[in-house]
């Protein structure tokens, strides 16, 4: 059992956003979370991550409890993410951003007196090259362009070398080249790197093409879950979400 | 507050000469400078002291603190109080001075960085107070609004050429070790948290943690600060540590640049030299201030090292150009 939640729910207020989602996430897939807007994707999502606390429920990550844990401690324990919208250091170049991921999983920050830039220096731009932004090493964060930055945030997230990688619409606002070279990368880090991709999109076509395993969330509860062509089959979901079209 | 580290690291190795014909500079300025001006840049190298304490926390980590004078203000009262009533060693004084301070910024700290921005400013602005009100009340302990008078440094350094020098070494040597620590990982982490806590924190970080052992640094150095100024002045009152006292270093830091390191010791070193000149012939010295800080926020927003920085790579990138 890698990731499992057993019936969380999140309540704001009057309103549930999550309600009783048990889903488990296996080891190596690439698992994606569809639904409509408002569907509670973002909030399910924060739950595994820690940046909401479920109202109750549980999340269990390689068999411990990780329900009330706070960010940085999942994040230890091997749970990055990235966020809808494009969290990156605006002022850091590109290489620190890179950096920061590596410096905080290695444990070193709490070192006073070596300098910084003499760390991780081959995991750096092997990342960057891996994600093609080496040439734009000491370019500041926020003067690359949005899809460079979408890049970017996926570096910095693969510095904390994770073994489950969230992201929240990876490819939101990307153009229909840069959203290919996206998805190409998230399918080779999880085929290189054996990292489990749990991942929310409303780019249907996205979905489809890389998927293994896709849940259906829909006014908070899971309505289907499955390989893609199970989902695709299931009425329930062809009704509130596909429209009958897929 | 736009930090171009990479280029400002390179640039300030390539003209590490400057920064060796400014140490000479400050060794051989004894035999050239007045008693009067030798004491004003003995207050200009302390103040800069306290002021890049100070700036660890506002233009390293993002956070502005307003009560960093009483961390200044306890240094000092610990080794006036030891080396008057107890007749403590000197040099443990100093040491007990930097101590004090950062035990009661640990305790502060403790507090204070649960909040962020305007509320972490207010907080610390609130404990400063508090420091103030009870070293200002405690009559029987602290001397009240008398302060403490008579503190002497051990016999060799009572003459103020010597005692500059051990200033001078201090200052240094401080100075190195904030350098490093900027430029370590734990520099690095504390610069991400500003540039954008929630993205480090989802790197595993625990900021408020972080945040605390930068307080307790920068309490540390500011008592240090005061701890070595009390023994040349030969005494200390409340008003060290009073939140006037607080904004010098953050006047500072805006005049000469919170992003670059020597930033605000350019600031303190104007501040300090210009105080004492504009003494000479206005008692209105804060509206002298108050015009240049208001001009160098408005035409200057990176402050004056800052802006002479921007120049600097402006025409090395011309020239590269070329």
């Amino acid at each position: 059992m890698f990731l499992q939640t057993q019936g969380i729910t999140k309540e704001f207020g009057k309103l549930r956003a999550v309600n009783e989602v048990s889903l488990e996430i296996v080891k190596g897939d690439i698992h994606a979370i569809i639904g409509p807007n408002g569907a509670g994707k973002s909030t399910y999502f924060n739950l595994v991550t820690g940046y909401h606390r479920a109202t109750s429920g549980k999340v269990l990550f390689k068999g411990k409890e990780i329900t009330n844990l706070p960010a940085y401690s999942r994040c230890n324990l091997g749970i990055t993410r990235s966020f809808q919208i494009t969290s990156i250091y605006p002022k850091l170049t590109v290489y620190e951003s890179v950096l920061m991921g590596l410096l905080s999983h290695r444990k070193v920050t709490l070192n006073f007196f070596s300098s910084a830039k003499k760390f991780f220096k081959e995991e750096v731009w092997r990342t960057l090259e891996d994600v093609g932004l080496a040439d734009q090493a000491n370019t500041l964060g926020d003067s690359i362009s949005h899809g460079d930055k979408k890049r970017l945030e996926l570096a910095i997230t693969l510095g904390t070398e994770p073994e489950l990688l969230c992201l929240d619409e990876p490819t939101c606002g990307m153009s229909p080249e840069e959203t290919d070279i996206a998805m190409g990368l998230i399918k080779k880090f999880s085929e290189e790197r054996g990292l489990t991709i749990l991942f929310t999109e409303h780019d249907m076509s996205v979905v489809f093409g890389i998927a293994k395993r896709i849940s259906v969330l829909h006014q908070g509860t899971l309505i289907a879950d499955g390989t893609p062509q199970e989902v695709r089959a299931s009425k329930e979901v062809q009704k509130v979400y596909l429209g009958g079209s897929a | 507050m736009v930090i171009k580290q990479t280029e400002q690291k390179e640039s300030m190795l390539k003209r590490g000469w400057w920064l060796i014909l400014l140490i000479i500079i400050f060794l051989i300025a004894p035999a050239f400078l007045s008693e009067f001006y030798l004491t004003v840049l003995c207050e200009a190298l302390v103040m800069s002291l306290f002021a890049l304490s100070f700036n660890l926390l506002f233009g390293y980590m993002g956070q502005l603190s307003f009560g960093q004078a009483a961390f200044y203000g306890l240094g000092g009262y610990t080794v006036a109080m030891l080396i008057t009533k107890v007749q403590f060693n000197f040099w443990l004084s100093i040491i007990a001075g930097v101590l004090v301070a950062s035990v009661i910024g640990l305790i502060v700290g403790f507090f204070c960085v649960r909040l962020r921005g305007i509320y972490f400013a207010v907080l610390t602005l609130a404990f400063g107070q508090l420091i103030f009100s009870v070293v200002f009340k405690w009559h029987d302990f602290t001397g009240g609004d008398d302060g403490i008078q008579g503190v002497f440094p051990p016999e060799f350094l009572k003459s103020p050429t010597n005692y500059y020098y051990f200033l001078l070494i201090v200052f240094l040597l401080s100075a190195f070790v904030l350098w490093k620590i900027i430029h370590s990982p734990f520099g690095q982490t504390i610069i991400s948290m500003r540039e954008n806590s929630e993205r480090t924190e989802f790197l595993g970080i625990h900021i408020a943690k972080y945040q605390l052992i930068t307080f307790v640094i920068a309490a540390a150095f500011a008592g240090l600060a005061g701890a070595i100024w009390v023994p040349f002045y030969r005494s200390v009152a409340p008003s060290y540590l009073t939140w006037i006292k607080s904004g010098e270093p953050v006047m500072a830091a805006i005049l000469g640049g919170p992003g670059l390191f020597f930033g605000p010791v350019l600031g303190m070193f104007i501040m300090t030299f210009f105080h004492s000149w504009v003494l000479g012939f206005t008692i209105y010295w804060p509206v002298v201030m108050g015009a240049l800080i208001l001009a160098v926020i408005f035409f200057l927003p990176g402050g004056i090292l800052g802006f002479i920085q921007e120049k600097v790579n402006e025409r090395k990138e011309i020239r590269n150009r070329e």
